[in-house]
């Protein structure tokens, strides 16, 4: 990643971070009185992998609301995050909600996990919503994630589709059109300049941008694929934890579907997907 | 409701043979001085695996050029479509270049296949256009499943689902999206004459029931079924065939979108391996 992406979005995830923990999207008040930030897809479908003593690693984790969710339910988890603040923020919400001795966060760029885990080996890697748009290679993402996967261990991602990530998020309500490209391209970022945040379309962002970089499913699974790990399930969603457009209509579970205008929900288009890949046990483990 | 849909789909496929047989695009007279009817972009990728003796099961194989070409090779195939008039086609055209004793042919849809054909395959292979005609991909995947070798490879070249979402009158500057990519099941009718083959056809059977399946039906269920993925690979072109105006041959003589938006997804292929000993 070059200087100046890296610079740029990390003075955005430092704002944010400070725009999120007085969030209602984020809710911290709720997490700290005893509520799963989780959403019910990752607890269907990586809950059964987590237990008590369960070691977990979350990359890209921001200030560890996901992270330390996962340890109230018995894991260890590491969280890891290139935002100082966030990581700082992490740490005191772990210390607040009694979980500081089975939470550890690291502050490290994705790419640099290796200097901070060293040879750890996790039973549970997990990543999140809106996590790989900001990693410009996942060749390298995918090595982090293999070698720190025990073998037999299971690698978890809930991301945006990346169809959907191809729409016009500036089109009027009810226009779905084609804006941006489908395929990885390394050297070229879409830059953005920043209004608001998922979170709180309204907060102050002037002058930020995010460095941002397409990854279509053969790239993602192709990177998985040739790290070693073995594609255990794909499931495709037509709903997405935040909105695409400010005209998506949000349910009693928190998800933002297309309306269908007539006061229902579209469930026609793919908006985020699920994966989990496992490191292959080898011969007698 | 199925048989239904199936019959509606067998007439068109049926009619269409005819109308392939003398077409431009599938140039059968080129077949038969010895051209290959496949890809580039399967003969790359599958070419490898196909040598002499490999036992193939093309699903879906029309009135079977891909499988004949595939013979040629030295493969031993066996070819399955549900309209007669395709089958009935494939065992003359056999006959015709001299494949017929490595060449068998089966009338079959998918799901009913396990009824007329037993054994196990080295490689099954399915391609371009064939997954919009199926309503159930659970009970493909395990038909896939039951017939190939533990080892065995499936592979499908197919056109993205991607593209099936764009609006008929989209445009390369404005490609919009007017399709579902989730069908649950029921599928969409459409009433066009035409052919794909030949668009100025006259037709007489033009009602067809379709169902697009995105990458998570299509992969999930071979998953489950003890496949394991090699690859998938998406392309921003794709062979002859989709009737889109937004499309233009480039200089290879495949199909790409026009205009800023050349990189839109247009195929995808996907290699697997069925696990085990």
């Amino acid at each position: 990643m070059d200087d100046e992406a890296r610079a740029a979005n990390l003075a955005l995830w430092n704002r944010w971070t400070r725009i999120h923990e007085k969030s209602a999207f984020y809710d911290v008040d709720g997490f700290l009185a005893g509520k799963s930030s989780l959403w019910p897809l990752e607890l269907e479908e990586l809950g059964p992998y987590v237990q008590a003593g369960t070691t977990l690693l979350h990359l890209q984790c921001h200030f560890g609301l996901d992270t330390l969710s996962w340890a109230r339910m018995g894991a260890d988890v590491v969280g890891l995050d290139f935002s100082d603040e966030a990581i700082e923020l992490a740490r005191r919400l772990a210390g607040k909600a009694g979980l500081s001795d089975r939470a550890e966060f690291i502050c490290s760029d994705l790419y640099d996990a290796d200097l901070y885990l060293g040879e750890r080996l996790f039973d549970v890697v997990f990543v999140s919503w809106g996590a790989i748009e900001w990693l410009p290679d996942l060749e390298r993402w995918a090595g982090i994630i293999a070698r720190h996967l025990r073998p037999g261990g299971a690698f978890y991602l809930a991301e945006m589709h990346p169809f959907a990530q191809t729409l016009d998020d500036e089109a009027p309500e009810g226009v779905l059109r084609v804006r941006y490209p489908y395929f990885a391209a390394p050297d070229q970022p879409v830059v953005d300049a920043i209004h608001g945040s998922y979170a709180d379309p309204d907060a102050d962002t002037d002058g930020l941008f995010a460095h941002c970089w397409a990854h279509d499913f053969a790239e993602v699974l192709g990177a998985l694929t040739s790290a070693g790990l073995r594609l255990e399930h794909l499931h495709e969603f037509p709903c997405s934890p935040a909105p695409f457009w400010d005209w998506m209509v949000q349910d009693e579970d928190r998800w933002w579907w297309l309306p269908d205008g007539k006061g229902g929900r579209r469930r026609d288009l793919p908006f985020t997907y699920s994966l989990r890949a496992t490191r292959p046990a080898g011969p007698g483990e | 409701m199925l048989d239904d849909y199936l019959k509606a789909n067998l007439a068109v496929w049926d009619e269409a043979v005819g109308l392939h047989v003398g077409s431009e695009l599938y140039d059968v007279a080129g077949f038969k001085a010895g051209r290959t009817a496949l890809s580039a972009i399967e003969l790359d990728e599958l070419g490898p695996l196909v040598g002499e003796g490999t036992k193939l099961l093309h699903l879906q194989c029309h009135f079977g050029l891909d499988t004949l070409s595939w013979a040629r090779r030295g493969a031993v195939v066996t070819g399955v479509d549900f309209s007669g008039e395709g089958i009935g086609t494939a065992r003359a055209l056999a006959a015709e270049v001299g494949l017929s004793e490595r060449a068998v042919f089966v009338q079959s849809d998918v799901a009913t296949l396990p009824d007329k054909l037993s054994g196990t395959f080295d490689v099954v292979f399915t391609s371009w256009g064939a997954l919009i005609w199926l309503g159930d991909l659970e009970r493909w995947a395990e038909v896939i499943a039951g017939f190939l070798r533990p080892g065995g490879t499936f592979y499908i070249a197919e056109f993205h689902p991607c593209v099936f979402l764009l609006a008929d009158d989209a445009t390369p500057d404005d490609l919009r999206i007017d399709y579902p990519y989730f069908m649950y099941g029921v599928p969409q009718r459409f009433d066009e004459d035409g052919d794909y083959a030949d668009p100025d056809a006259k037709v007489q059977n033009t009602v067809t029931f379709e169902w697009l399946h995105g990458f998570g039906e299509i992969i999930d269920p071979l998953l489950r079924r003890g496949l394991r993925l090699d690859f998938l690979h998406e392309l921003p072109y794709t062979i002859r065939g989709l009737q889109f105006p937004f499309l233009e041959k480039d200089e290879r003589g495949m199909q790409r979108v026009k205009g800023h938006h050349e990189g839109f997804p247009l195929s995808f292929t996907l290699k697997m391996t069925k696990e085990g000993p």
